[in-house]
């Protein structure tokens, strides 16, 4: 049988084991629809916890308050004590359970606007207060009145029901559905919209969106720097899971028809935590099987098993397993689980694989070939188009840099620099180590702001723009020490390049109208004509921390390229290359420019590599520029090897040009 | 003195070093070349223990080493530069050196090899105070360096040490390997810079796909066709 076979029938089984359930149950006498029932529910809090944590990769110590605010949305508006003009009529529930997760991701938006400012460990703080300040909150609004001198605009009002909660919440009504007495039409309501939940996050996961999320919690600084704007993209992750709390509380509230703050407290938030560590954060079947097993453990394996232990305690006659409760001991269960998984496998229960996977036929490294050479046929169609060569009449210089000065505290990283990029020119940068050109880059990209002097690319100035906007006009660079997001593919890698350049919004990502299944078609197309260019096209599938050393450098060079820029930074590119590497490397460079007219800046330390192929170098030693010229003008310039290239350079050369 | 008799190591099930032999005796400098992912630098993880090979031995002094810790190895005097400069971000640079010293006694040692390496890079000397994460990537790299050398090793490993340095401090860095290597540390040299590491060592290998495929005085090796064409860029 093929695997996309028994795939098929083993999603049939599951499809009609979901089905079947409740009634088998009945049948059986079981008694558990309600408690698996309430189990979905943390399930979906889980998915949209996994948003955050497992793709977008933000801890967030304090979800279950989004979870209360889901609730409390229900609660307050479909609930006679506090008065709502909504209890009461038939389709309040279905009203209300879009607004509470409307109102549950716009809460999303206003607790992340300051906080995914901070980053890591400080971010789990703030949330683990956010999540303390909500439950505090509402025992505490039972009984609100203001003051204004002697005038009380609001005096005594209840606005959560306090301690006591809100009791009765309205149920959901439908023609013939007993939503009143029987748990089986829970059990279906909770199945489709975890259902539809899970359709809706899987299409996110494989659309533009899911890749910035992901680079983001890769590496958020390169992310930025590809094009990924970080702020906007967290704040989605946030508020898009949020909105799923916001359903989940919502159904939790009408079902259980009575809320009350203690169900919303800090263990919540660990316990949805470990459900998605558990499965394994960033895969959804892992996330439902995570918070499927705690859930069940935890409302019918434990008491079943209390239940059982307690009558064989009683034939025995033994009192202390007579009167045991297990269900005390939960979360000494559930740390010694989380333990287990991590110890054994740390990548949760169903999470993605990160070592290499050997291919099957062969336990040998496959050989180490040299990459082909880059030819002109190669160069991608759409890229030829996407970087047309500039409109006549424009100024030659594409990038315009005077006086540019950065101090970071009392050190003078740069001083007063000048430096121009013509159009379709390759310029080079080079300097003792620590003399200000990764700096420079820094400053160029929009990841440092100068202190003064003027930065003008095509005309315009780049003072102040955020490193995505700065990608967004046409600057694409790589780094130093190479900065890929590891654990995306190494086509994922190329496609997050692409992200400024597509369009698809949530909906969009979601539906995928006609247009936006063309554009991610086109950008599958273009990402593997890039990774052909650039000698990697049977590695697309690849994780891109298992590639070799030269393979990722070539790699992030194909990310820069996909963001169809007209600026390429390239931060010592042939660094730990070999000679033939190097080379090749050497002549890609050269073919981008003169067939693209694409412009380059130039950090290197490999002379060979800079002298061959800069048009003009500019030199920098303690943030301030001390030479700049032709390659011929620069070897002779006596500051430059005094400070820089040495005496040794000369020999090396001649040593490679004499013949043996 | 050091000696590694037919070691394979895996990474999941991909065989990374096939059998790789070699030996490094007292006071030399060895040096290892090969392509990217030849196994250069799984070969300097297994010596040290980060990584354990799945067959073969190691032996350092005549005492097995290839079952112990890597805090063990290093106490037992082999100390290694990071390839990718692995220095402590958050720590200043007199911090990260003297964190190199971690395992040693001697005081006045330890001041008088702070002393060393300041002499050696006096870069490091200006930036003392600074954290290592706001150095220059080259800085970092003399950092990694300068720390390895605080363990004062008797087998210094070194990762790609002119990795991402000016002409001048490469220059600087072998004329440094060469200084390190006549005060007493034995040196295996792994280097993409096959030419300048060939000129500084004494004897070499050339590994391939987890394999050596030749060893010989770096002299011989210079002069090899397999080594000119392919690891110098000779035509």
């Amino acid at each position: 049988m093929s695997p996309t076979a028994r795939r098929a029938i083993g999603r049939t089984a599951l499809v009609a084991g979901l089905l079947l359930y409740p009634f088998l149950d009945r049948a059986l006498g079981l008694q558990t629809v309600h408690a698996v029932s309430d189990g979905m529910i943390y399930v979906l809090l889980a998915l949209g916890l996994n948003i955050v944590v497992g793709y977008a990769g933000l801890l967030d110590l304090g979800y279950a308050a989004f979870f209360a605010i889901g609730a409390y949305a229900m609660g307050l508006l479909n609930s006679p004590v506090l008065g709502s003009p909504l209890y009461g009529h038939p389709w309040s529930f279905w009203l209300c359970i879009w607004l509470a997760a409307a109102m549950s991701a716009l809460l999303g938006l206003v607790i992340g606007a300051p906080t995914l400012r901070v980053r890591g460990d400080y971010l789990a703080i703030i949330t683990l207060g956010f999540g303390e300040i909500i439950p505090v909150a509402i025992r505490n609004l039972g009984d609100v009145t203001i003051e204004i001198g002697g005038w009380r605009p609001i005096e005594r009002l209840n606005l959560t029901g306090g301690e006591n909660g809100v009791n009765p919440v309205g149920r959901p009504y439908l023609p013939g559905v007993p939503f009143e007495t029987d748990p089986v039409p829970w059990y279906f309501l909770i199945l489709v919209i975890g259902a539809a939940s899970l359709w809706a996050m899987s299409r996110l996961h494989d659309s533009r969106l899911g890749r910035a999320w992901m680079a983001i919690r890769e590496d958020e600084t390169a992310a930025d720097c590809t094009g990924v704007n970080p702020v906007s993209t967290k704040l989605l992750a946030f508020a898009l899971g949020a909105s799923f709390s916001g359903f989940a509380g919502s159904i939790y509230a009408a079902k259980l028809q009575a809320i009350t703050p203690g169900a919303f407290e800090f263990q919540v938030s660990i316990m949805l935590l470990c459900m998605v560590v558990l499965g394994g954060a960033g895969s959804l079947g892992g996330v439902v099987l995570g918070a499927m097993l705690i859930t069940v453990f935890d409302r019918v394996v434990l008491s079943q098993t209390t239940f059982f232990v307690r009558s064989i305690g009683r034939t025995l006659g033994v009192p202390a397993l007579a009167s045991l409760d297990l269900t005390l001991w939960r979360w000494f269960f559930f740390g010694l689980g989380l333990v287990l998984v991590m110890l054994l496998r740390p990548q949760g229960l169903a999470g993605r694989r990160t070592s290499p996977i050997a291919p099957d036929d062969a336990d040998e490294l496959p050989a180490i070939e040299p990459s082909p050479p880059p030819r002109v046929e190669s160069i991608p169609g759409w890229l030829r188009e996407q970087i047309a060569p500039a409109p006549a009449g424009r100024e030659a210089a594409i990038l315009q840099v005077q006086g540019l000065t950065k101090r970071f505290g009392g050190v003078v990283a740069l001083h007063e620099v000048d430096l121009v990029v013509p159009r379709g020119g390759i310029i080079g940068l080079i300097g003792p180590n620590g003399a200000g050109k990764t700096t420079f880059f820094n400053v160029v990209t929009g990841l440092v702001r100068p202190d003064s002097g003027r930065l003008t690319f095509d005309g315009a100035s780049l003072v102040g723009l955020r490193p995505n906007a700065i990608v967004a006009r046409g600057i694409a660079r790589t780094f130093q020490s190479i900065r890929l997001f590891p654990h995306m593919t190494v086509l994922e890698n190329v496609l997050v390049g692409e992200h400024c350049r597509l369009a698809a919004t949530v909906a969009g990502a979601v539906l995928r109208p006609p247009s936006v299944r063309a554009e991610e078609r086109r950008a599958r197309e273009r990402a593997r004509a890039l990774l052909a260019f650039v000698g990697l096209a049977g590695k697309a599938d690849d994780l891109a921390r298992n590639l070799p050393y030269g393979d990722q450098r070539r790699l992030e060079i194909a990310r820069a390229l996909a963001t169809e820029p007209r600026l390429l930074l390239l931060d010592e590119p042939t660094a730990g290359m070999n000679p033939r590497e190097t080379e090749t490397l050497t002549n890609l460079i050269g073919l981008l420019r003169r067939e693209l007219a694409l412009s380059v800046l130039l950090i290197e330390h490999d002379m060979e590599v800079v002298m061959g192929i800069s048009d003009r170098i500019t030199v920098l030693d303690y943030g301030t520029r001390i030479a700049e010229g032709t390659p011929a003008e620069i070897q002779r310039h006596p500051r430059v090897i005094e400070a820089y290239l040495g005496t040794g350079y000369e020999q090396d050369s001649a040593a490679r040009a004499a013949p043996r | 003195m050091l000696q590694l008799a037919d070691v394979h190591t895996y990474y999941g099930n991909i065989r990374a070093l096939r059998g790789v032999s070699l030996a490094v005796e007292r006071g030399e400098i060895v040096t290892l070349i090969g392509a990217n992912g030849a196994g250069k630098t799984t070969t300097l993880k297994t010596i040290l223990g980060t990584v354990r090979p799945r067959r073969g031995t190691i032996t350092f002094d005549g005492r097995r080493v290839d079952t112990l810790g890597t805090d063990r190895i290093v106490r037992l005097g082999i100390a290694q530069s990071p390839e990718g400069r692995r220095i402590f971000p958050r720590m200043s640079v007199l911090e990260n050196l003297e964190l190199g010293a971690f395992a040693r006694p001697d005081r006045d040692g330890i001041a008088a090899d702070l002393e060393r390496v300041f002499t050696l890079f006096p870069r490091l000397r200006e930036r003392i105070a600074q954290k290592g994460g706001t150095l220059s990537g080259g800085e970092q790299q003399m950092l990694a360096i300068g720390r390895a050398l605080m363990a004062r090793p008797a087998l210094l490993l070194l990762d790609e040490p002119s990795m991402g340095l000016s002409p001048i401090l490469v220059e600087t860095i072998f004329r440094i390997v060469q200084d390190i290597n006549r005060q007493g540390t034995t040196i295996l040299l792994v280097e993409q810079n096959a030419r300048m590491a060939l000129r500084v060592a004494h004897r070499g290998y050339v590994i391939q796909t987890g394999r050596i495929v030749l060893h010989d005085a770096a002299a011989e090796l210079l002069r090899s066709d397999l080594v000119r064409k392919t690891y110098l860029g000779e035509k």
